[in-house]
């Protein structure tokens, strides 16, 4: 790769605000701020499982952003630089505190321990509609079963599955290759099955 | 985990390919391998559709508002440091 290549400029609905603001209007800094305040904020909650956690990272996001907005090089869209800003700040404050231990998942761990014969009816949760699943308990249980996930397999569930980014964005996001994404993305998927299965049959 | 007539590695292989294979990520060869498995595998098509719910429910997640005394907070703070400095280029 030769450092001095140009890369194309990446137009989206934010380039307008970013190039006003970078253009001295700091006052619309506020509006970028309003753009994203409630989805920062609720990526930190998910990664951090914590709401001062949350608030904390949100505060140091725009405070990052706020500085460094000059050498955004729209080489990106701004929510994908945003988001990798704010990716670095929520795993830096989770190497301080309690959470889920570190250690990687096996593929071998989520194999079906079932023999087919002996399998039956295909499991009603997967049949059934989702307005039928969702309510606050099921929502509250999901969401502790990703926090208990691993942070480098949380981090991938929840921009690709909840964030919905792409897989080559958040590649780009968490500076690691498609690949490795998509391992993690498919472990970290199947352990959130296994929590929902065991609620499902269990309740648990 | 598969019936007598599967070769287990190859039931192995098609598991690891479950999550490529919802968003659309598989070559054409593989998609077709993976869906004549699904097929023949009660196992690997009870994990499809569950995993394709578990997705779904993801997706489904609502978020919370913003605490109002926190976005009062946030407010104020960027104003402050907004007076103090406006957006400047990192020194290297």
């Amino acid at each position: 790769m030769t450092s001095n290549r140009k890369r194309k400029k990446i137009e989206d609905s934010d380039t307008e605000l970013v190039e006003a603001i970078n253009a001295g209007r700091h006052d619309l800094f506020q509006e970028l701020v309003k753009r994203y305040e409630n989805k920062l904020y609720n990526f930190g909650s998910r990664m951090c499982g914590d709401t001062r956690d949350a608030e904390d990272m949100v505060q140091e996001t725009f405070l990052n952003v706020f500085k460094y907005l000059k050498d955004f090089r729209y080489e990106t869209k701004f929510k994908n630089w945003l988001y990798r800003i704010a990716t670095s700040i929520c795993i830096k404050k989770r190497r301080k505190s309690k959470f889920a231990p570190e250690r990687e998942l096996s593929l071998e761990e989520f194999l079906p321990k079932e023999d087919a014969s002996t399998l039956g009816e295909m499991p009603y949760w997967a049949q059934l509609p989702l307005e039928k699943l969702l309510n606050e308990e099921l929502s509250k249980m999901l969401q502790e079963a990703i926090t208990s996930l691993p942070k480098k397999y949380r981090v991938v569930v929840i921009l690709r599955d909840v964030e919905r980014f792409s897989t080559a964005e958040t590649a780009q996001i968490l500076n690691i290759g498609e690949s490795n994404v998509k391992v993690r993305l498919h472990r970290a998927r199947l352990y959130l099955r296994d929590r929902l299965k065991g609620y499902f049959e269990h309740g648990v | 985990m598969v019936s007598d007539e599967h070769d287990p590695k190859h039931c192995v292989a098609m598991f690891e390919k479950l999550s490529e294979y919802i968003d659309g990520e598989l070559d054409e060869l593989t998609r077709r391998q993976l869906e004549t498995h699904i097929d023949g595998c009660v196992s690997c098509k009870y994990c499809l559709a569950t995993l394709k719910k578990t997705i779904k429910l993801c997706k489904q997640l609502a978020d919370d508002p913003v605490p109002e005394a926190f976005h009062l907070k946030l407010k104020e703070m960027l104003l402050q440091n907004m007076s103090d400095s406006g957006p400047r280029a990192q020194k290297r």
